[in-house]
């Protein structure tokens, strides 16, 4: 039995992420070898694109190491040392040279498509070769322009090209050729563009449904592919323009983008047109190729020329006799379809979310404003606005939901990492532990994901630690010498939940108690329970080295875990049973920025409070509440509940009102009401934080505003849960 | 005139004092301060400026001066002193004059008491003395928070007057 999950899909999320990125270079990559290529040499934009260039080798380099690609290390390497000769200036950029490194970034990122789809990988031999003698001729060019083509590899200096070549073809698992590639290759690197041929799309399967419905309508289907350019471009021709016309003719069933192994970029549509709506020959002018497309055979009939212009205006020369590799990536071009990820500096969509926030404020203002014409102008008249004012405010809701999507990523991002925290500390204290991963899909705000990995890190390594017994007292109780340890995510309602439960042997609640007692932070008389024993192991004084001896280590560091969840607007609860196991839940708004709020009076101002907190809110009548040692009680569901005022919290003057509302905070034990002299609506409110080290007081978590420019503090629930005490 | 800076002088309680006008950020009237529950007593409240949620403090509290209504004299002077940015609430704000740094002398020692800290060094501007101030003190949030015995004496009295 192994108590850890298959590396596999570990290694897989890592893959995942190493694709995106090398994709995200690579497209740096053409981008600024395409720009090199039409940059005169010489002039300083060039050594700017060499950096770039240089940069983003060097990290798919790193990437590829790391995740075990060799070839695609070795590939990236030798280009990245090519790129260093150019950088430094000890040779000049040459039209040989660009093309060289072009072909190497097709063979690289067929290296990496590969892998992605588990085939077997091209060899890179050849194109390896070339670097090396390429590198080699620069390196002795010092400076001097180079209007030769490289020499053949085995006449590169002994030492730098032949023998690691051999060695890596040794490593590829298709048989290198044995000759090496003409020397001519050097100069003519690039294969022609298959444009008259291209593969047959992979289709998806919603994409199949579709095609087989047009066929059995009798529709025609059209293969197209558009390859944009900068003239098109100046006539207003993209890709955009390109699919409405499409569009107009028929139906789209599949469209993606294509990287030509040129290094530009082609777009495939594959639409349905009825017979009379076929496309008309004058698109070829727009750069535009269609033929009629027939699944599983390769299209044959054209009606339009067999290319665009602009697909044709490729590097002059192709090589009548490539190496096998070359042919190989004419081949398959279909499998560097890039994946449909974008990645985002999410500084970028904080600015997206705050401009919708500031959208919603302004609409708050909008209906205040309709609100006060309401008795002034005619219903007939205000009626059409004050429509639009409640369509606006559900537009705007969906709006922010869509922003909020982009930026929730799943749970399991920091769970799976947790398996070789877990792994270690297992190690370290030599536990056996099994650890069980529930609801990765769930999905949360990024920087919340990013907020929780140190807080989440602590309580697992604890719990391994210390939560979790030794194998032999495992046994010895009548456990399972294995323990296990779940990490559990989960929502309800506006809030993401974390458990970190373990099945060991739970808090010591009369030792911490005792502990607790002797240094005064708790009175005698009181008891100790869940919901004060995580004050009093995060109390400042209480002492850790105790409260490690008597909690198995929970107290060290747990202030810093609560406080990293408070600081996010979530709270942090215990729930332990002695010999069976503790649980930690810790509660997180599922995304920042915008809350729904009730609105509540006390004295003479108005607080914000988060719906997402509230349970519940109950009318209290004076006679009902019980004073018990200092304590208000109020009868709640066959229990009591602790009445907490906030204008006495706050210490609030001003007419005070004779019926009380109580809103219910928390649950189960650790629930309190909170008194309010009146509830004053119900509002959608943008969060804004406070930062101030003079503003951090117990009970505001942070602040916002209503439309009248007036800041209206948001009341925090686990600082109002302490007030009561 | 090459090693002189400006400066922003405004009064409190009669007296002139400066602040350096790189630290200033901007000035506004006083408006719509929303108190905040249980903070130091010189933190009057906090405001909005440009989506920011910053502290506004009364200088009168914090440099233990009684305090007075505002009026439309009265001034916000926001000032920004590295990630921090906190309203100083003043009586008004006046000039904006170039001080010589060869002119400010430092601050004597009989005032370094209290009020000594947070002086940077004293300067005539005219037949003016000017008091300039050490904002990073002024805003020190560790003193804010300890210090100030005379202001809390003053806030109970307000807190008396608001029941009578």
């Amino acid at each position: 039995m192994s108590p850890f999950p298959p590396e596999d899909s570990l290694m897989n999320s890592f893959l995942d992420d190493y694709f995106a990125e090398c994709d995200e270079h690579l497209t740096a990559v053409r981008r600024n070898i395409l720009a090199l290529e039409a940059s005169p040499g010489g002039d300083r934009a060039e050594k700017g694109l060499l950096d770039e260039l240089f940069r983003s080798f060097h990290t798919i380099k790193g990437l590829s190491g790391m995740v075990g690609i060799k070839d695609a290390e070795r590939l990236a390497h030798q280009i990245e040392s090519y790129l260093g000769i150019l950088r430094s200036r000890r040779a000049p950029v040459t039209p040989a040279g660009v093309n060289t490194v072009i072909a190497a970034v097709n063979v690289l990122e067929q290296v990496i498509a590969a892998r992605r789809e588990n085939r077997p990988p091209p060899t890179i031999v050849t194109v390896l070769e070339e670097l090396t003698a390429l590198t080699a001729v620069a390196e002795r060019s010092g400076g001097r322009e180079q209007h030769e083509a490289p020499p053949a590899p085995a006449t590169a200096p002994p030492g730098t090209a032949p023998a690691p070549t051999r060695a890596f073809s040794a490593a590829a698992p298709p048989p290198a050729p044995d000759s090496p590639a003409p020397a001519s290759s050097a100069t003519t690197p690039t294969p022609a563009p298959p444009a008259t041929a291209p593969p047959p799309p992979t289709l998806k399967e919603e994409e199949l449904a579709l095609l087989a419905e047009a066929r059995s309508r009798g529709e025609g289907l059209w293969w197209c592919e558009f390859v944009p350019s900068r003239e098109l471009a100046a006539r207003n021709i993209n890709v955009n323009v390109i699919r409405g016309r499409i569009e107009e003719r028929g139906r789209l069933i599949h469209a993606a983008p294509r990287v030509l192994p040129s290094g530009g970029i082609a777009f495939e549509f594959l639409a349905a047109m009825k017979d009379g709506n076929a496309p008309p020959a004058a698109w070829r002018e727009d750069g535009v190729a269609c033929r009629r497309y027939v699944p599983e055979a390769p299209p044959e009939t054209e009606t339009a020329a067999p290319s665009a212009p602009s697909v044709t205006a490729a590097p002059a020369g192709s090589p009548p006799a490539a190496g096998e590799e070359k042919a190989a990536a004419a081949a398959t071009p279909a499998g560097l379809a890039p994946s449909h990820i974008v990645r985002v500096d999410l500084s970028r969509l904080d600015e997206l979310m705050r401009l919708v926030g500031e959208m919603v404020i302004s609409r708050a203002r909008l209906e205040e404003g309709l609100r006060r014409l309401e008795g002034e102008a005619a219903a007939a008249r205000l009626h059409p606005l004050q429509e639009t004012n409640l369509a606006m405010e559900r537009q705007l809701r969906d709006l922010r939901e869509a922003v909020m999507r982009i930026r929730l990523v799943p749970v399991g991002e920091i769970f799976n990492r947790m398996q070789f925290v877990v792994r270690d500390a297992a190690r370290e204290n030599r536990k056996e532990v099994r650890l069980q991963l529930l609801g990765q899909e769930t999905e949360i705000d990024k920087l919340i994901v990013e907020r929780m990995m140190d807080p989440l890190l602590h309580l697992v390594r604890n719990a391994v630690s210390h939560g979790l017994e030794d194998p032999e007292e495992r046994r010895a109780r009548g456990k399972d010498p294995a323990g296990t340890l779940t990490l559990r995510a989960g929502t309800a309602g506006d809030l993401v939940v974390m458990e970190v439960e373990d099945d060991g042997r739970g808090l010591d609640l009369e030792g911490i108690a005792a502990q607790a007692r002797r240094q005064q932070l708790l009175k005698e008389g009181e008891s100790i329970d869940e919901k004060n024993v995580l004050e009093i192991l995060c109390a400042p004084g209480f002492s850790t080295r105790a409260a490690a001896d008597l909690t198995s280590g929970r107290g060290v560091g747990l202030a810093v875990v609560r406080d990293a969840v408070t600081e996010l607007g979530g709270s942090l609860d215990i729930v332990s049973r002695p010999g069976l196991g503790t649980r930690f839940v810790i509660r997180l708004p599922l995304t920042l920025a915008i809350a729904d709020a009730l609105i509540v009076a006390a004295g003479d101002q108005i607080y914000a409070v988060p719906q997402a907190l509230v349970q519940e809110v109950i009318e209290i009548s004076p006679d009902r509440v019980s004073v018990m040692e200092n304590n208000e009680l109020l009868p709640y569901r066959g229990g009591v509940l602790p009445l907490v005022h906030l204008r006495r919290l706050f210490r609030l003057t001003g007419g005070e009102s004779r019926q009380l509302h109580g809103l219910v905070i928390g649950v189960g034990l650790s629930a309190v009401a909170v008194a309010v002299d009146r509830i004053v609506g119900r509002r959608e409110i943008v969060v804004r934080a406070i930062s101030d080290p003079l503003l951090q007081v117990p009970g505001v978590s942070g602040a916002t505003e209503l439309g009248d420019g007036r800041v209206v503090l948001i009341l925090d629930a686990a600082g109002l849960r302490s007030g009561k005490r | 005139m090459e090693n002189s800076e400006h400066y922003i002088l405004f009064t409190l309680a009669g007296t002139t004092y400066a602040v350096r006008s790189g630290e200033v950020q901007q000035m506004d009237m006083v408006e719509q301060i929303t108190p905040v529950p249980n903070a130091p007593p010189s933190v009057e409240g906090v405001v909005f400026l440009r989506g920011q949620v910053i502290p506004a403090i009364n200088l009168r509290v914090r440099f233990g001066f009684p305090k007075a209504p505002y009026d439309l004299q009265t001034r916000l002077i926001v000032v920004r002193r590295e990630s921090r940015v906190v309203g100083l609430i003043v009586d008004t704000a006046r000039d904006f004059v170039m001080i010589p740094a060869a002119t400010i002398q430092p601050p004597p020692e009989g005032i370094a008491a209290l009020s000594g800290r947070y002086l940077a060094g004293i300067a005539t501007v005219g037949e003016r003395l000017v008091l300039i101030l050490d904002i990073a003190e002024v805003i020190n949030p560790a003193d804010i928070m300890t210090t100030a015995p005379e202001s809390a004496q003053i806030q109970e009295e307000r807190e008396d007057e608001k029941r009578r």
